[in-house]
């Protein structure tokens, strides 16, 4: 009985690896198509995210499956509740690298400037989604930690981009489309690093059983 | 085992209980019984000749709890009765007992009472008179009896369990002990049981042949290990479920693993949706390759399936370095696209010029201009062809007779062929040359010293110098030339050996360079094993000089 149920959980494991992985290739085929400005990279993420969303539902029943014929506690339990809540973010993160992928598109091919701010947020992004996802991988609390401290780098960041859309709709206001959509492009980078937090926040909750600080 | 001692133990000492109660009980009382008819016959009898002698007096003289005596007349009316009013009393004429007396002279018969607890014994007897007489003795059945000794019957059981119990653990545990002490890692040394032995001795072979087993696996798995050990490519076994079975220490550097891999599910220590993808489809399909960045360098990964007997057991992913051949692919690449700009532009020049000569477009007095500038550009594809032949030669490596040279008089022959060109542009060359005898192919130094020259040339301010010095040192023979020229900025140093690379586009044009030079001296220097040694830097002149190992 136990053998199974280890089993399942072993396979519930390597399934949020497969997704942390997807996330981590969405996001990375989101940031090439913004900075190349690459509208054939952009394509490739509509596929991608139809796989994200079917393998979310696939570990939701498990996750369901195994609660109820297992009816784990303790730290089953944890793990079990924290990859429900992780495929969640994980699933949010899909979506908006698409939504972002989805506005590269309508730039028609035109690539972000060399030194705007916009190209390290979507490095840090990405940091933070593999850091997550590492810290799920290897049970790491600091790595989690350091993922939930770099949140400020990216929040930070959202600011930087911000003002410089200021300045460059101020220098040329004919540009004011191009810089709106970079603005929306900036707040999904900042959306997807607080999923990345949530992640972090739910793989320390399976470790250590507190969540924020707190016990569930 | 306790548990199953005390259970038959307990059984079998419940079943002799049982049966010993029982026929001790029933002999007992069959026993009891005939005694007592034979004491209600003498009775009876007794009984009967009183009665006989002193009438129904003698009956009510009679003082015997137990016994009761009725007198019956001959149609069966009782005349008396020692326990109950005779008055009261039905006719006995119907009793068995009676009957038989009536008839035969004695009556036999017995009753059980409507509980079963008592049993009455009927005898009867007929008197001389006609009359009968019965005498009867009520007795506690064999069910009473056993419902009274009840209480002690249990309480013999429970003393039998409570006994069988204390035996059961006493005799589990002297069984147990020695088995218990059993030193299965030396079956052949124990003489617990006799019985035992033919079952440690065939342990005793299981352990020899476990042993030996062990013995070569282990070697197998040592053998593979030192052989992917020592591979350069990493390589990682997966079983069916994607769980490492083994890795080699390339594959750990490659993909910086930490701790012990083995056991860990493939995608902890890698996990990109490529390799994801590809591992999948090599379970379905039997074989995936993909190609990936790494730590700067570009590495192909082959993945396999390993089946056995029409079941899939696991992967086998091998790792390989592909830096150099992704290199060289974007280095032939870009030689490809070079080669035909390059080869496009003085014919297009060409053309242009011959159109507008076609045309009658030129003026008489230009012709000679425009027949010089086709002369010119003519002759530079011939040079560019002819770079791009030498180089493609050396590329394919094609077999030159190697004999003695000597590079000091290659030196000076390439120079005297340079130095037309040098008074051009009033460049001083200065010769210093030892006799230097290399084994190799004349051609190939030649091309070395020219290109070198003819850069140091091409590429030296006017009035500049050149020095050309041949000589031997320690290591072999070294061949330095020297210029005044504009030199080589430094972020450019790295790359002027690659084909058509130029440093400043404009400057090569009007000094009619292909950019294959120094590809040419590489490419030759590397036949003879020779090291290349480039010093320079923005405005300060170039140094380069060719080692050839002695």
């Amino acid at each position: 009985m136990r053998n199974r149920f280890d089993e399942q959980l072993e396979l519930l494991n390597t399934e949020m690896i497969r997704m942390g992985a997807m996330c981590e290739e969405a996001i990375a085929i989101a940031s090439t198509a913004l900075v190349e400005g690459d509208t054939k990279t952009a394509a490739k993420i509509i596929p991608l995210d139809k796989e994200i969303d079917q393998k979310e539902r696939d570990i939701e029943n498990l996750c369901v499956k195994l609660l109820l014929q297992q009816q784990p506690v303790a730290r089953d339990l944890r793990q079990i509740s924290a990859a429900l809540k992780m495929i969640t973010d994980m699933e949010r993160i899909g979506d908006q690298a698409e939504d972002i992928a989805e506005i590269v598109t309508t730039l028609e091919g035109r690539m972000v400037p060399e030194h705007s701010h916009i190209r390290e947020m979507a490095k840090a992004a990405m940091k933070m989604v593999t850091d997550s996802v590492d810290a799920y991988v290897k049970h790491d609390i600091d790595l989690a930690e350091q993922v939930i401290a770099y949140d400020d780098v990216v929040d930070e960041y959202f600011e930087y981009v911000k003002s410089g859309l200021i300045e460059m709709i101020a220098k040329n206001p004919t540009d004011g489309e191009y810089a709106l959509d970079l603005l929306m492009i900036a707040k999904y980078f900042e959306r997807i690093g607080d999923h990345a937090t949530n992640i972090a926040e739910w793989v320390l909750y399976s470790i250590t059983g507190l969540h924020k600080g707190e016990t569930v | 085992m306790t548990k199953r001692i005390f259970q038959s133990i307990l059984l079998s000492s419940l079943v002799m209980l049982l049966i010993s109660l029982a026929i001790s009980v029933g002999c007992l009382y069959y026993h009891f019984e005939k005694i007592q008819e034979e004491q209600l016959d003498s009775e009876l009898a007794l009984a009967a000749s009183a009665v006989e002698e002193s009438g129904v007096g003698f009956l009510e003289r009679v003082e015997n709890d137990a016994l009761r005596l009725t007198l019956v007349d001959a149609d069966g009316t009782v005349l008396y009765d020692t326990a109950a009013d005779a008055e009261s009393m039905t006719n006995h004429a119907d009793r068995e007992e009676i009957q038989e007396a009536f008839s035969t002279g004695k009556g036999y018969s017995s009753r059980y009472s409507s509980t079963l607890t008592e049993k009455t014994i009927y005898r009867a007897a007929l008197l001389g008179d006609g009359r009968a007489l019965r005498a009867s003795y009520g007795r506690t059945t064999i069910f009473s009896l056993l419902v009274g000794t009840a209480p002690w019957i249990f309480l013999a059981a429970a003393l039998a369990a409570g006994l069988s119990w204390l035996l059961a653990k006493r005799l589990s545990e002297r069984i147990i002990t020695p088995l218990n002490q059993v030193d299965l890692d030396n079956p052949l040394e124990n003489d617990a049981y006799e019985e035992l032995s033919p079952l440690l001795t065939k342990i005793h072979r299981q352990h020899e042949q476990i042993d030996a087993q062990l013995l070569q696996l282990r070697r197998k798995t040592d053998e593979f290990e030192h052989i992917t050990a020592s591979m350069e490519e990493g390589l990682v076994l997966l079983d069916a479920k994607g769980k490492i079975l083994s890795i080699n220490p390339a594959a750990v550097a490659l993909f910086d693993v930490k701790g012990k891999p083995a056991g860990v599910d493939f995608l902890a220590i890698k996990r990109s949706h490529q390799m994801n993808h590809a591992t999948a489809c090599a379970l379905k399909s039997g074989h995936a390759s993909i190609r990936e960045e790494r730590k700067g360098r570009f590495y192909q990964f082959d993945v396999s399936r390993i089946e056995s007997a029409g079941k899939i057991m696991g992967l086998v992913i091998l790792a390989f370095d592909v830096s150099e051949k992704e290199s060289a692919e974007r280095i032939r690449r870009e030689f490809s696209a070079n080669v035909s700009h390059e080869l496009k532009i003085p014919l297009t020049s060409i053309i242009a010029s011959a159109d507008l000569i076609e045309n009658n477009l030129v003026k008489p007095e230009d012709m000679a201009r425009f027949i010089g500038h086709i002369k010119r550009e003519a002759s530079h594809l011939l040079t560019l062809i002819e770079d791009i032949i030498r180089l493609s030669q050396l590329d394919e490596g094609i077999e030159m007779l190697a004999e003695a040279v000597d590079l000091g008089a290659v030196a000076n022959e390439a120079v005297e062929q340079l130095l037309d060109v040098a008074d051009k542009n009033n460049i001083m060359i200065d010769l210093h040359t030892e006799h230097c005898v290399l084994q190799g192919v004349p051609r190939l130094l030649y091309e070395i010293v020219y290109n070198l020259v003819e850069n140091a040339i091409k590429y030296n301010l006017p009035n500049g110098k050149v020095d050309v010095s041949v000589e031997r040192v320690k290591d072999g023979v070294e061949l330095k030339v020297c210029d005044t020229g504009v030199g080589i900025p430094i972020k450019h140093q790295k790359r002027v050996f690659e084909r058509f690379y130029r440093v400043d586009e404009s400057h090569s044009k009007q000094s009619g360079g292909t950019g294959l030079g120094l590809s040419i001296v590489k490419h030759a220097a590397s036949y003879f094993d020779a090291d290349i040694a480039l010093q320079s830097g923005e405005g300060k002149g170039t140094t380069i000089t060719v080692t050839f190992p002695a």
